[in-house]
C-alpha cells in the first residue's frame, strides 16, 4: 500500500506539473465559459422575441393574434407534439404558455411564475379555457364539479430538472471520455514513450500497486476536471440569470438533494474508475501516446453515442436497458434527478459497473506481468 | 554474487531467440564488463539480471537466491542504468530523488544524507530546484544516475553508461565506478568501448549470437586466444563463434 500511495501521489503531482495538462484542466473550461456566456450576452433574450405564445394541445385552434403586449404580439396556436417533449424542445419559450386538453376535465396551464409575462399569459390561457368550456357545453347544463384547471409552475423541481436529467449524462459523458482517454494515454503508452517507464518498473513496487495507482490518479483527475466543467456550467447559469440573458447552460433551475447529489457522485465515481481501466489497458499495449489516443477513440464514440441515445429517452427504461454499460449508467442519472429512482435497478448497475471494472483490472494487470510492456 | 546459469530468453511477441545459452559468474567487489557486438543479447541479458524480464529458461540467482522467487527484494539491491531511461521531466532532481528514495522505503535522513552525497559529486546540487527536461544530455544521465544509486544498491548494472557524453562526463562517471568498486559493489558493465574495458574492469564475459563464450580476467582474455590485445581476442572470439545467419530478402 506503501508503493501504491506513493505512485497515487506522483502521478496526481505529474498532471499538475504539465503545462498542457493545466491548459486542459482550467483555462479550457474558462475559456469555454467565457464565450458561452459571451453568446448568451449577444443572443437575443427571449423577451425580446417577435411574438409570445398561447399553446394548446388537444384541442384544435386555428393560429390567431389576440392582442399585445409591450409591442409583441400574444399568438394563440395548437400543436399536435406531445407537451412534455414540446416544452423541453427549444420552440418553447420561458414567457410562452401551454394548456393541455389531453383530458378534458382536468386542464393543465403550464408556465413560469418566476416570468412576468408568462403568469400574465396563463391568466389569459385560464380566461380562454372557461370561454372554451362554456362554449363545449353551452345548453348542456354542465356539472362543472368534476372539471378543474389546474395551473402547474415550470419552475418547481422535477420538470425543470427533466431538462437537465436530459442534458447530463452527455455533458458528463463527454468530458469524462476525452479527459480519461488524454490522461490514461499518458500514463504509460506516454510514459513507454519518453522512457520513464522503466524507472518505474525497476522500483520494489508491486505490478498491483503500480497498475492500481496510475489507474486510480487518472480515475480521480478525471473526475475533478469534470466536476470542474459541470461547476463551470452551473456558475455560467447563475450569472445569466443574475443579469437577464438567457441562460444557455440549463441549470438555472436545477435543484438537486443532498441524496440525489451523492448518488450521482457514487456512479459518476464507478463510471470514472470503469473508464479509467479500459484507458489504461489499451494504453498497455501502446507505444506511444498518440496511438494510445487513437486507439481510444471507439470507446470514445461509443460512449457519447450511448450518452446522445440516453438522451432522447422519454419515461422508464425496460430492465434489460440497464445491463448496457454506459448507456445504463446514463439513464440512471435521469431517473436520479427525475425522482424515478429504483434502488434495484441502481444496486443492478453499481454492481455491473463495479464488477467490469475489476474484471478489466484483472486484465491489466495479467497483461501486465505478461511482458507485453517491457519486451 | 551473481551466477547466471544457461539463462535463456524467447519473446513470445515475435518468436525471436534473443539469448540462447549464457552462463556467467559476477563477485562482489568486481568490475564485470560484459562485451559482444550489436544484437548479441547483453542488453536481454541485463534486463533479465535487473528483472525487467523473465528468463524462459536457465537461472540466475543472488547469493545464492533465485531473483525469480523474490523480485522485489532484488530491485532493492539493484539499480540499472541505461540510455533508454529517463525520468519524469516535470520534476526537479530534488523531487525525484524524494519520490524514488521513498518508493524504496528509505527514511528523510537518508534520503537526505545520499542525496547530498550524490548530488555534490555529480555537481548537480545548484541545478537540483531546476526541471529535468530543462537539463542538457550530460546533465540528464548524471541526474538519472544520481537517482539509481539514491538507495545504496549492493549491485549496479550498466548499460553503456557513457555513451553519447563529452569526455569530461566519462571520466566523472567512471571514477564514480571505481569508487563502487573500492566500496564492495558489484558492478556489471556493457559497453563497445574495449579501451574502457581494459581501463576498468577486473573481469569479463563474452556473448556472441546468444551464447556465452567467454567468462574470465581481462588479463586472461587475450593470453587464452594466444593474441597480444584485447580487441584481437574480441574479434577472435567473435569469428570463432559466430554462425552466418541465412537473411531472405524480397
Amino acid at each position: 500500500m506503501h508503493g501504491l500511495r506513493l505512485i497515487f501521489q506522483h502521478e496526481i503531482a505529474k498532471i499538475f506539473k504539465d503545462k498542457s495538462m493545466i491548459f486542459g484542466f482550467f483555462v479550457l473550461p474558462i475559456l469555454s465559459l467565457m464565450i458561452t456566456v459571451g453568446i448568451s450576452m449577444v443572443r437575443p433574450t427571449k423577451e425580446e422575441a417577435e411574438a409570445y405564445t398561447l399553446y394548446f394541445y388537444g384541442i384544435d385552434l386555428q393560429e390567431y393574434d389576440i392582442g399585445k403586449l409591450d409591442d409583441t404580439e400574444i399568438i394563440v396556436t395548437s400543436i399536435s407534439e406531445d407537451p412534455e417533449t414540446f416544452m423541453s424542445s427549444s420552440s418553447f419559450h420561458k414567457y410562452d404558455v401551454l394548456t393541455d386538453f389531453s383530458d378534458l376535465h382536468h386542464v393543465k396551464i403550464y408556465y413560469h411564475e418566476e416570468n412576468t409575462i408568462s403568469s400574465y399569459l396563463k391568466s389569459t390561457a385560464d380566461s380562454m379555457v372557461r370561454e372554451i368550456y362554456s362554449e363545449l357545453f353551452r345548453g348542456r347544463h354542465p356539472d362543472v364539479s368534476f372539471r378543474t384547471v389546474k395551473p402547474v409552475d415550470l419552475n418547481e423541481k422535477t420538470t425543470d430538472n427533466r431538462l437537465i436529467a436530459m442534458l447530463l449524462p452527455y455533458m458528463l459523458i463527454l468530458p469524462l471520455t476525452a479527459n480519461i482517454s488524454n490522461f490514461a494515454a499518458d500514463t504509460i503508452a506516454g510514459e513507454k514513450e519518453r522512457g520513464t517507464f522503466y524507472q518505474a518498473l525497476l522500483s520494489p513496487v508491486s505490478s498491483l500497486s503500480l497498475i492500481l495507482g496510475k489507474i486510480w490518479s487518472v480515475s480521480l483527475i478525471s473526475l475533478f476536471s469534470s466536476g470542474i466543467y459541470i461547476g463551470l456550467d452551473v456558475l455560467g447559469s447563475k450569472i445569466c440569470t443574475a443579469n437577464g440573458w438567457d441562460d444557455v447552460f440549463g441549470f438555472a433551475g436545477i435543484h438537486v438533494t443532498t441524496a440525489e447529489f451523492l448518488l450521482i457522485l457514487l456512479y459518476a465515481v464507478l463510471l470514472c474508475y470503469l473508464f479509467s481501466n479500459l484507458g489504461v489497458l489499451i494504453s498497455l499495449f501502446c507505444k506511444n501516446a498518440n496511438q494510445a489516443q487513437i486507439a481510444q477513440l471507439p470507446v470514445t464514440l461509443g460512449c457519447t453515442m450511448a450518452a446522445m441515445l440516453a438522451m432522447f429517452r422519454f419515461g422508464l427504461s425496460p430492465i434489460q436497458h440497464y445491463l448496457i454499460p454506459v448507456y445504463n449508467i446514463c439513464i440512471v442519472f435521469q431517473d436520479v434527478l427525475n425522482d424515478r429512482v429504483d434502488i434495484s435497478k441502481m444496486t443492478m448497475v453499481a454492481v455491473s459497473l463495479f464488477v467490469m471494472s475489476i474484471v478489466l483490472m484483472c486484465v491489466t494487470l495479467a497483461c501486465y506481468k505478461s511482458e507485453k510492456v517491457t519486451e | 554474487m551473481i551466477t547466471i546459469e544457461h539463462l535463456k530468453k524467447t519473446f513470445k511477441k515475435n518468436k525471436v531467440e534473443a539469448v540462447k545459452d549464457v552462463s556467467l559468474e559476477v563477485r562482489d567487489g568486481e568490475i564485470f564488463a560484459l562485451l559482444g557486438p550489436n544484437g548479441a543479447g547483453k542488453t536481454t541479458t541485463m534486463r533479465m539480471l535487473s528483472t525487467l524480464l523473465t528468463p524462459t529458461s536457465g537461472k540466475i540467482t543472488y547469493d545464492g537466491k533465485d531473483i525469480t522467487e523474490d523480485m522485489l527484494s532484488v530491485r532493492r539491491r539493484i539499480a540499472f542504468l541505461t540510455n533508454e531511461i529517463r525520468l519524469d521531466g516535470q520534476f526537479t532532481p530534488d523531487e525525484l530523488a524524494n519520490y524514488y528514495g521513498r518508493l524504496y522505503e528509505m527514511t528523510p535522513e537518508q534520503i537526505e544524507k545520499n542525496k547530498k552525497e550524490l548530488f555534490d559529486y555529480f555537481g548537480i546540487t545548484e541545478f537540483s530546484k531546476r526541471r529535468y527536461e530543462t537539463f542538457s544530455t550530460g546533465m540528464k544521465q548524471k541526474t538519472s544516475l544520481a537517482i539509481c544509486l539514491l538507495h545504496d544498491p549492493d549491485t549496479i548494472i550498466f548499460d553503456e553508461p557513457t555513451n553519447g557524453l563529452d569526455i569530461l562526463t566519462q571520466r566523472l562517471i567512471e571514477k564514480y565506478v571505481v569508487r563502487l568498486k573500492e566500496e564492495g559493489k558489484c558492478i556489471i558493465l556493457s559497453t563497445h568501448i574495449l579501451d574502457l574495458v581494459s581501463r576498468l574492469a577486473d573481469r569479463v564475459g563474452v556473448i556472441v549470437d546468444g551464447k556465452s563464450v567467454y567468462c574470465g580476467d581481462v588479463s586472461e582474455m587475450a593470453r587464452s586466444q594466444n593474441v597480444d590485445t584485447l580487441d584481437e581476442a574480441f574479434v577472435k572470439l567473435y569469428e570463432e563463434n559466430h554462425v552466418e545467419q541465412a537473411i531472405v530478402t524480397k
